[in-house]
């Protein structure tokens, strides 16, 4: 039989071709990321707006970012199991008569081969214009990303079941962060030592993944699956006495989103805050306490991602949050819980439910990596007085409450701004929102900075402004009204669940609108006040929400 | 043969001109079914026939596009909760979260049913002998069955919707399986809706059954009635046909020679007239089994 294209001469060709096979979608996506960078970054170098500049800078280095994490995901070969449980190596590829070296060997030297090439290709036509990228520095980040890329893999094929890898994951991030930033700091007492500790990295990198991979193979290490056990084992008799049935459905389904969602984001960002701490203080003591502005600087860029890393990360966590069962193989509901007998909406009320609980933990442990920074860091980082006297610690803690609170509102609404598009079920729809969010929060800072520099137009802009605010708004509330008629009309959402969304929104715009109000009273700026109060409204979710439970109608009974 | 019609009794599941396009292919055309309370029925086709989809519907994971659902005398699609909740549901496709333990799984499924009856499900955890202790991913092929069969009679559903339960189990699990399904019909007089390809398993439990050839229904009434409106015969020939003989009536014509085997669908009488156009005589005959009868329809692609 000939099978024309389908037959390879060699495993690798056939390794190959099903990573082209399954991900060239992807990489056509990243070819559209270079060329949309290039454009920018040429409209930039033509004399774009000098306000609009630093956008289209951060815009294309958001690009490359994704083109990066995107070829890691393909050329990772980390898949789930049919059980959407382990996250490993492809277990089919395992059975192949294939050795082990050349299963670790393809994908870590093609995908290396291909991440190194990118960014060179990034390097030389987008990113050495956006910023002082030296010699030394390409070749250092190449090492880097490179390096980054190989122990992901040496994580992911080594421990499959371990379960807190994406934390494990989180940590190699953050050191691979430090080490790419180490040629920048001041002074580090780890300047002669950059290198090898780099070329080390990368060295003990290929034979990890290949032991790791070959006692898989072996059947002698499935990661830590007896402690796993073990530990199972001891929590289960640990909680036996105190198990209680749920008191009702929507119970039951808040907990099987928390256990399977909710700790993702505390988990992540919490944890990557508390991680944070020693390694800033450490940083700290190491280079050393200086008052000049590079050690301002590096203090500021070092605290700062602290703060925003919840912020940051739920963005990224969006999408995933929208999906039931973030490993299950498909976008669709999983069919044991397509035939609970649940409504929609209730299933959209305990996502939102979850969504806001783990945004107020998160920003909980957050605070509390702060206080703790803030704590140790006492006389090395930050001076008592300047944070906490001028206030008085009541008036800074009270201060610091409404703030707190607009965090978390902030951290909610960006988990569950893609939900109504994700809970489709269907992948393109999910992207094709991303997409033109993306497009649109980009079209609102170029229109921001324009009006920032030009004058005839700021006041152009400020005269429609009140109107453009209102007609969205209007169009929001009718979409929201359209929908909600819908889904009650499906039978998608109860009136109680339509009623809950609607006062919820009510109930925060108008507290957001109440605290505008007492700061734009206190800075002396009350002309500010309805239209800080009207964006309010319209950040807040409404449409989306109504439309959650008749795009989960649409993805359960197709 | 026409079994059963919503007036004959009071029909838990009718389903009614049913048809479901996937791009230019029919998975479903124009089937109709009616369930009456209280019946077993046996959903048998070949792989592609329409069975699953034909369920889907009734769970209301695929809406109509032509034709109408009703369960319980709801629609599974508009009234989700109405349905479910009185709905048992095993699959083929053991899609169960693997992350829970056995007693996670029972406890969260427990809340989504007031009717969840305790004892019965310690008793079918007894029966069943799973671990609460011990996750689902663990879980070999027949014990993932097992908690699924669990969790979906717990809660007594007075409609109980198998699809391929068995498929893929040793017969010692397919054996439990049916046996908890029988108790459940003897006992509580539930309505069992049955799809499997193991047609024995069929013809055990089920008093009704629904053929599905390429989406259309191809046979619809009782077992036995279905089973009694075949023949399964050997036909002599005086002088040997070079090809296949062509029977009005039959499904299915094998042989060689001077003997060939013939499925016929319809009576003792028709098959003799049939056989005696073509120069043939009735030499052997007896009723076929459902096997038999599934194979040759599929094999000679309905008629």
């Amino acid at each position: 039989m000939n099978v024309g294209r389908l037959a390879w001469p060699t495993p690798t060709g056939a390794m190959l071709w099903e990573i082209w096979g399954r991900h060239k979608l992807n990489l056509c996506w990243q070819g559209i990321a270079l060329a949309t960078s290039v454009c920018l970054v040429h409209w930039k170098e033509q004399g774009a707006p000098k306000d609009v500049a630093p956008l289209l800078v951060l815009f294309s280095s958001l690009c490359f970012l994704g083109a990066y994490l995107s070829l890691l995901a393909c050329f990772g070969y980390i898949e789930v199991d049919a059980w959407g449980v382990r996250l490993s190596f492809p277990g089919r590829l395992l059975l192949k008569p294939v050795s082990t070296a050349r299963l670790v060997l393809v994908p870590m030297f093609f995908g290396g081969l291909v991440i190194v090439t990118s960014f060179a290709v990034w390097t030389e036509l987008v990113l050495r214009h956006l910023g002082n990228i030296a010699a030394l520095d390409r070749l250092w980040i190449s090492a880097v990303l490179l390096s980054f890329f190989w122990w992901m893999q040496v994580l992911a094929w080594g421990l499959p079941l371990v379960k807190g890898r994406m934390l494990v994951v989180g940590v190699l991030a953050l050191i691979h962060f430090l080490v790419w930033r180490l040629p920048q700091m001041p002074r580090t007492a780890l300047s002669g030592w950059q290198w090898p500790i780099l070329a080390a990295s990368l060295a003990s990198a290929v034979p990890a993944a290949w032991l790791g991979l070959k006692l898989m193979r072996q059947g002698r290490w499935e990661g830590p699956l007896r402690i796993s056990r073990l530990w199972s084992r001891l929590r289960f008799a640990r909680a036996r006495g105190r198990r209680r049935r749920f008191g009702s459905a929507f119970g039951a389904q808040f907990w099987l989103e928390w256990r399977r969602q909710g700790w993702l984001l505390p988990g992540i960002s919490g944890g990557m805050a508390l991680l944070m701490v020693p390694c800033i203080l450490i940083g700290f003591k190491l280079v050393g306490v200086g008052t000049g502005p590079s050690e301002t600087n590096l203090r500021a860029e070092l605290i700062l991602p602290l703060l925003l890393l919840p912020l940051v990360i739920s963005v990224l966590l969006g999408s995933v949050l929208a999906k039931f069962d973030r490993l299950h193989a498909t976008d669709e509901l999983p069919i044991y819980l397509a035939v609970r007998p649940m409504t929609n909406g209730g299933f959209v009320m305990a996502k939102l439910a979850m969504a806001l609980a783990t945004s107020a933990l998160t920003w909980l442990i957050t605070v509390a990596a702060f206080f703790c920074l803030a704590l140790l860091g006492k006389g090395t980082l930050f001076s008592k007085a300047g944070l906490v006297t001028p206030y008085g610690p009541v008036a800074f803690m009270t201060g610091c409450v409404p703030v707190l609170l607009l965090l978390v509102i902030w951290t909610w609404i960006n988990l569950v701004a893609g939900i109504g598009a994700g809970l489709t079920g269907r992948a393109w729809i999910g992207g094709a929102y991303m997409f033109s969010r993306v497009v649109l929060l980009d079209a609102l800072f170029v229109l921001a900075g324009s009006a920032m520099e030009n004058v005839n137009f700021r006041a152009t802009l400020l005269h429609w402004l009140p109107g453009i605010l209102l007609v969205c708004l209007a169009a929001k509330l009718g979409v929201s009204v359209a929908a909600f008629v819908g889904g009650l009309r499906r039978n998608a959402i109860t009136a109680s669940g339509a009623g809950w969304i609607i006062g919820g929104w009510l109930g925060c715009g108008l507290l957001l609108a109440g605290y505008a109000g007492f700061v734009c009273h206190a800075i002396n700026q009350r002309g500010l006040w309805i239209w800080v109060a009207l964006a309010g409204f319209l950040m807040l979710p409404l449409a989306n929400l109504a439309i959650a439970p008749l795009a989960l109608a649409w993805n359960r009974h197709r | 043969m026409k079994f059963p019609s919503p007036s004959s009794a009071e029909a838990v599941i009718a389903v009614s001109g049913l048809s479901r396009h996937f791009g230019s292919k029919a998975a479903l055309d124009d089937v109709s079914v009616f369930v009456p309370r209280g019946s077993v029925l046996g959903l048998v086709g070949e792989n592609g026939a329409g069975k699953t989809t034909l369920i889907k519907h009734l769970l209301g994971a695929l809406k109509a596009q032509a034709g109408g659902v009703r369960v319980f005398g709801l629609d599974p699609v508009l009234n989700p909760v109405g349905v479910l909740g009185r709905v048992g549901y095993l699959s083929e496709r053991r899609d169960l979260p693997g992350w829970m333990r056995v007693d996670e799984f029972m406890r969260y499924t427990q809340a989504f049913y007031p009717r969840w009856d305790e004892h019965y499900a310690g008793q079918l955890l007894e029966q069943f002998q799973l671990d609460p202790a011990q996750k689902l991913k663990t879980l070999s092929q027949g014990q993932q069955a097992k908690i699924g069969l669990l969790t979906s009679l717990a809660y007594r559903p007075e409609l109980l919707i198998l699809d391929e339960p068995s498929s893929g189990l040793d017969p010692v699990v397919r054996r439990d399986i049916l046996e908890a399904i029988i108790r459940m019909v003897a006992e509580e007089g539930r309505t069992v809706l049955f799809s499997s390809h193991l047609l024995d398993e069929v013809e055990r439990v089920a008093d009704h059954v629904v053929m599905l050839q390429r989406g259309r229904v191809v046979l619809n009434g009782r077992t036995e009635e279905v089973r009694r409106s075949h023949i399964l015969a050997v036909l002599a020939f005086a002088e040997p046909p070079a090809t296949a003989p062509v029977l009005a009536g039959a499904h299915a014509v094998a042989g060689y020679g001077s003997e060939w085997r013939v499925l016929f669908g319809g009576s003792r009488l028709e098959l003799e007239a049939a056989a005696a156009l073509v120069g043939a005589r009735v030499v052997e005959e007896r009723t076929p089994t459902l096997d038999e009868i599934l194979v040759a329809r599929a094999g000679g692609k309905g008629s």
